[in-house]
């Protein structure tokens, strides 16, 4: 302590905030351009990316806030302490480029691929800059490497790479660009891809190095120190002013994909004391057959970490230090904490779910702040093919938008992706339809679909697709059974569901798995809302009536749900509802 | 005798400039902005001026009433007419949370509540052929819903109109018939070009001031007719350019930004007339500091605009000049987050309580506070002197921040005023590199043209931050949006979905398009202004086969593929850094811009200076400086200064309504135009 304290004591807060700053800037920067030049829609609107700098110890010392929120301080630095301990310091030089996907290492499916080069400044290894990205093909049993169901091992679902160099001292192994460009579906789209997450790579750790030069290498190490102390600060406060104790919550999947007729169940217990938080896991299903499983890492330390950030920090940067009062606890061989070898294409279908159990148990300890359950669910609804005229494949990745839950004072918002999404626009319906041989016939809000309350769960949405060419429909509907949560007298949001009419059968439900469609084939798919907070009959009724009137509640739920009574000629019948209301328990 | 005349509507202060061709003096005013009646504060500049209107030949006028209307939503009762099945496009945007971790985030609500959203059966397919025709019927009923609904304003955007428009112009014509005093507007109308949330949401907009607009005009045109005046007048657009009354009313949305540009313009004039091809604009006022880059002679303009920020706002398309927006301004207050760290803005003090300094009951410091226990700012000299200062209130809330953050030790105080400045600088540099160093650009290579209040007190650091070597002030900073108006020519833009592989056939489609929209738009502008010179700048929207997000590249004179392809490789390496030979190169739109040159003062009648040869006169101040500390300074009144007049640091050149401060290893001289040019010396290189 007293070492950091004489390093503290040396820089000026006011230099502090400007190295800060700079530090900042430069993963902002980086992935602007990243998202400009990326070839995959997962790139440039899915945002699944992370942009980051580590310390020589694969630290985080700063991080992207516009990727989406899954990465959150996790990935980079782990990939980056696998390659210190597979290199060794002295076996990195300054201009290698490292990547891994390892599952072993990351924990998550192996599209997602982290790239690093060291930083380095004054003649010594300062740090890391890392990029990560899904990359859109890696191989495996189908189109995307994502497949909802039909894999049982790791090696069935793409190449794996363990911290290899794809470049060395500033020259390109061109052996390591052979092996991916053909081990993948989308060779020009993902080396379009990969030449755009090195040039951020190289560019950021310019830009450090820069930084590091400008205000030398210890003022920069105490100013990071004074970047993880602080954040470890306002962690520890928002901590601290949880109430203590022991809070549970359980939840479940439908299924893993593969036994369908089987509930996958999650536990959660959150022991808050003093500053510390603790997520304890311990109680979740142990790890699945089908591939939804996760390793430690990329499971379950990623959802909990994601959750701590909407329980405590939601608007500070995430670092080292933001995490430090949050404990992990999971023994292995959960499904969140498998093995090297279990399979993890669709990983992250859990993870929304996982977080808002979190989320759920801490209701109890803050209902001013937390809300009731969101969607959860990705509702992929994918069109993949070759297109006839040119024989090339395509891939037009799409997942749904549902509601989010209510709150003390506020309506559920949205209708938005999942809590493990953030800033991800959706491709719009006429860039699909130019594009892709489909025709979106109706998009828009699924009324009556919020969670009743007296904050309304936030309404799902509905779409139908016609086919008007051969080609694969990829579907991921999940939660059906377990639908998004009211918490403190408020009601479930609508459960999802996803019917394919395919020729002559009409209506097929079908919630995962890849399903083979003809022109006038179609897609009817609708995503729940969120939950609602506090009891129905407790919402003001003139709400109650402008909901109505905007159509988000029809008149009938109005009536059975809320006690309140519409005329014909929309307006409010406020004797007959005070009767109603009072019936109500 | 003719006069050219531009008045600026804006948040505190409306402000007119006024240029006498027979004279060829120049003339100002101000007076407070009326929100009851935005035109009594234009008529109140005009009085002040004892100007003839009936010797005007050109009116220009820049206004906030449009983004006012949007931030207060005191717009019209406004319908949207949509495509069977997608009503809620304006609801549903494009999914996004830009905010990751919050629980509540949402943006503000559509402008068209759902129960005005309707739908008409009607379907185009993506090819352009119809899959069901419009019914018209439908149409007549949506009609009448209006009527009941005492609908002001409707907007009509069809799935798939960008690439035929024919359902939408039907309804369009068949609305318009049916509801005559309803203001109706389309989507394919605004821009012909794909997304349709970006398309419906441009089309709501316009629809949502229309009526407004319209008001605003018929009361300006009243009054300036009123006081005599015969010509022709026009509104300040935000795409850089002025738009005849006619094209303001048909497309109220593009005024959004009409205020802010106007200084943009003129600081594009100046660094043009002085042979700079490349410059940044930097505007600094009360509440923000905005930045835009002048490349190759020519603005950017950003399509879409999120009206109200990319978090909360909504999207309009058609062209807002590219203006980087940040909270720091002359107001923004220096404080202590509640986890110690020091923050500057956006929080800021307005005008009321202001900085500590003003004595009205502020007692954070601010940006201002900081710039007086300095000595940048004189405390009897703000405002022309119209203003005095109280130095103890400013320095007793900086004590108590100093004291917050643990700034401790010998000249305290000062080192504290000097890190508010710092981080204030920072954080305006970070907005210059935004539009710089992430667009792949030098900023060492630009010059900064500074205006607004606070522009000409910062300029000098943040130059030196980003090792920009000259700094440019115009004259009479202070009202640089009106001046800039009067410069302003007439533009329009236009941009088509063209999504065609780079090929022959496509480079000959590409020069028909670019022949049918330039017809069309020398059609439009010569109604506007029969006698102008036109001008055209051909760009498109480019990216490698593959590629979602395209470029846009000017295109010059290119009209073969190999030229297309030159000029495309010139602007993705500008950019990026890094060029693929093999990759096939698409287009996805084509862009015209038309300029219609209008009559402009000399730049050199606008500006006053000393008699040549004489010898200003000075007083002294202590000013203090990052580095030296302390210094005595020459302080010069700008009026008095002699084009040709060189001094260098430190030194404090003060006008009416903005000082420049240079710093002690920096120089200035006054240009052939009266300009102030400070040349920075070689400190900037510090690392």
């Amino acid at each position: 302590m007293t070492v950091h304290a004489s390093i503290h004591a040396d820089l000026d807060p006011i230099e502090a905030e400007i190295i800060r700053f700079g530090l900042l800037a430069i993963p902002k920067q980086i992935e602007v351009n990243i998202t400009r030049t990326a070839y995959s829609p997962l790139v440039y609107e899915y945002k699944d990316y992370a942009v980051g700098i580590t310390d020589a110890e694969g630290r985080l010392v700063a991080d992207s806030q516009g990727g989406i929120p899954l990465f959150v301080a996790n990935a980079l630095g782990v990939a980056v302490r696998d390659g210190l301990k597979v290199h060794g310091k002295d076996g990195i030089a300054a201009g290698d480029v490292i990547i891994s996907n390892h599952a072993g290492t990351l924990g998550q499916h192996l599209n997602n691929v982290v790239m690093y080069t060291p930083i380095h400044a004054q003649g010594e290894l300062v740090g890391f800059m890392a990029v990560l990205v899904h990359w859109v093909d890696i191989g495996g049993i189908t189109i995307g490497s994502c497949a909802p169901v039909g894999t049982s091992e790791i090696y069935q679902e793409g190449i794996q790479f363990r911290s290899v160099k794809l470049m060395a001292a500033g020259r390109r192994v061109d052996d390591m660009y052979r092996m991916i460009e053909c081990n993948t579906r989308f060779p020009v789209m993902l080396m379009g891809d990969l030449e755009s997450q090195l040039a951020g790579c190289l560019l950021g750790r310019d830009l450090a190095t820069a930084l590091f030069e400008k205000y030398g290498v210890p003022k920069l190490r105490a100013a990071i120190e004074a970047m993880w102390t602080r954040s470890e600060k306002i962690a520890r406060a928002a901590v601290a002013a949880m109430p203590d104790g022991e809070y549970r919550a359980s939840s479940f999947l439908d299924n893993d994909g593969l036994e369908t007729d089987k509930n996958v169940p999650i536990e959660v217990i959150v022991r808050v004391c003093g500053e510390d938080m603790t997520v304890d896991f311990s109680g979740i299903a142990d790890q699945l057959r089908g591939s939804i499983n996760s390793g430690r890492e990329g499971g379950a330390v990623t959802a909990a970490r994601i959750a701590f950030k909407y329980l405590a920090t939601p608007h500070e940067p995430a670092d080292e230090g933001a995490f430090r009062p949050l404990r992990v606890e999971i023994p292995d061989g959960k499904f969140l904490s498998a093995s090297a070898e279990a399979p993890m294409a669709m990983y992250s279908t859990p993870l929304p779910t996982v977080i808002d159990t979190v989320m759920r148990a801490m209701v109890q300890a803050a209902p001013d702040r937390l809300a009731a359950g969101h969607h959860s669910n990705f509702g992929i609804h994918s069109v993949v093919g070759s297109d006839r005229r040119t024989g090339e494949r395509f891939f037009n990745l799409t997942s749904g938008q549902g509601g989010w839950g209510a709150s003390k004072g506020f309506d559920g918002p949205g209708p938005y992706k999942t809590m493990s999404h953030g800033d991800t626009f959706d491709v719009p319906v006429e860039v699909q339809e130019a594009l892709y041989p489909m025709r979106v016939e109706s998009f828009g809000l699924r009324p009556d679909s919020g969670g009743a309350g007296e904050f309304r769960g936030g309404l799902g949405t509905q779409k139908e697709l016609l086919i008007l060419d051969d080609c694969e429909l990829q579907l991921n509907f999940e939660r059906t059974q377990c639908t998004p949560w009211g918490v403190l007298g408020g009601s479930d949001g609508a459960p999802p569901s996803a019917n394919v009419d395919v020729g002559e059968t009409k209506g097929q439900r079908i919630l995962k798995g890849n399903v083979a469609v003809k022109a006038g084939d179609r897609l009817h798919m609708r995503m729940s809302g969120g939950g609602g907070f506090g009891p129905a009959r407790q919402r003001d009724a003139a709400t109650v009536l402008r909901d109505v009137r905007q159509g988000y509640v029809s008149k009938e739920a109005a009536r059975a749900r809320y006690g309140v009574v519409i005329t014909d000629q929309a307006t409010l019948d406020a004797s007959a509802t005070d009767a109603l209301r009072g019936t109500m328990t | 005798m003719a006069l050219l005349i531009a008045a600026d509507t804006g948040g505190t202060f409306t402000d007119l400039a006024a240029y006498d061709t027979a004279t060829r003096r120049v003339t100002f005013s101000k007076s407070l902005t009326t929100y009851g009646n935005l035109v009594d504060g234009v008529m109140d500049c005009v009085r002040k001026t004892e100007l003839d209107l009936g010797d005007a030949e050109i009116l220009k006028f820049g206004t906030t009433l449009v983004i006012n209307t949007y931030v207060q939503r005191s717009g019209a009762r406004t319908a949207l007419v949509a495509t069977r099945g997608f009503r809620d496009i304006l609801e549903l945007r494009r999914g996004n949370r830009p905010i990751p971790f919050d629980v509540r985030y949402k943006p503000d609500a559509p402008l068209v509540d759902r129960d005005l959203r309707l739908e008409v059966t009607e379907r185009m397919g993506a090819d352009g052929a119809a899959v069901t025709s419009l019914d018209e019927a439908d149409v007549e009923k949506i009609a009448q819903v209006l009527r009941d609904e005492k609908v002001e304003a409707v907007a009509v955007s069809l799935l798939n109109a960008y690439v035929n428009d024919a359902h939408e112009r039907r309804a369009v014509e068949m609305l318009r018939n049916l509801l005559p005093g309803v203001y109706v507007t389309s989507g394919t109308e605004l821009s012909p070009e794909w997304y349709e949330y970006e398309r419906t949401s441009t089309a709501a907009a316009n629809a949502y001031v229309g009526p407004r607009l319209h008001t605003y005009i018929d009361r300006l045109d009243m009054a300036v007719r009123e006081r005599g005046f015969a010509k022709k007048m026009f509104l300040m657009a935000s795409n850089g350019g002025v738009f005849s009354v006619e094209r303001a009313r048909q497309q109220p949305v593009m005024l959004v930004e009409s205020g802010p540009v106007g200084g943009c313009i003129g600081a594009g004039v100046y660094a043009r007339e002085l042979g700079v091809k490349k410059a940044v604009a930097f505007d600094m006022g009360g509440t923000t500091a905005k930045c835009a880059l002048l490349d190759d002679g020519q603005f950017e303009v950003k399509s879409p605009y999120y009206v109200g920020g990319t978090t909360q706002g909504f999207p309009v398309r058609g062209g807002v000049l590219d203006i980087v927006e940040i909270g720091t301004g002359g107001g923004s207050i220096a404080y202590a987050d509640p986890h110690g760290r020091l923050c500057v803005g956006p929080r800021s003090a307005g005008s009321t309580p202001g900085p500590a300094c003003y004595g009205l009951g502020g007692n954070e410091p601010t940006m201002t506070d900081a710039n007086l226990i300095l000595g940048r700012i004189g405390r009897n000299s703000f405002l022309g002197g119209t203003m005095s200062l109280n130095v103890k209130a400013a320095e007793d809330a900086m004590a108590r921040l100093a004291a917050t953050v643990g700034i401790k030790g010998p000249q305290s105080l000062e080192r504290m005023a000097l890190g508010v400045l710092t981080l204030g600088t920072l954080a305006m540099a970070q907005a210059i590199r935004q539009i710089t160093v992430e667009r792949g650009l030098d900023p060492r290579e630009f010059l900064l043209v500074a205006f607004g209040g606070g522009g000409p007190l910062h300029s000098v650091e943040i130059a030196s931050e980003l090792g920009i070597p000259e700094i440019l002030i115009p004259p009479e900073p202070g009202v640089f949006a009106a001046v800039g108006m009067i410069l302003a020519d007439a533009r329009i833009d236009r941009t088509q979905t063209f999504l065609r592989a780079l090929d022959a056939e496509a480079a000959m489609a590409m020069k028909a398009m670019f022949a049918r929209m330039e017809e069309e738009m020398r059609h439009a502008l010569n109604a506007d202004l029969p006698a102008a010179k036109l001008s055209f700048e051909r760009r498109a929207e480019m990216r490698f086969r593959g590629q979602r997000h395209t470029l846009l590249t000017p295109l010059g004179e290119a009209e073969n593929i190999a030229e297309i392809a030159g000029a495309f490789e010139a602007s993705y390496r500008r950019r990026f850094g890094r060029f693929d030979e093999k990759a096939p190169i698409e287009f996805v739109g084509l862009s015209l811009t038309a300029f219609a040159a209008m009559g402009r003062p000399p730049l050199g009648d606008l500006c006053q200076t000393g008699q040549s040869g004489a010898i200003p006169a000075t007083t002294t101040r202590k000013v203090y400086f990052a580095d030296g500390g302390w210094n005595e300074t020459e302080v010069y009144q700008r009026a008095t200064l002699p084009r040709g007049f060189k001094a260098s640091g430190p030194a404090v050149i003060e006008e009416f309504g903005s000082s420049t401060v240079i710093g002690p290893k920096h120089s200035f001289a006054i240009g052939e135009i009266g300009e102030i040019r400070v040349h920075l010396g070689n400190e900037s290189e510090r690392s």
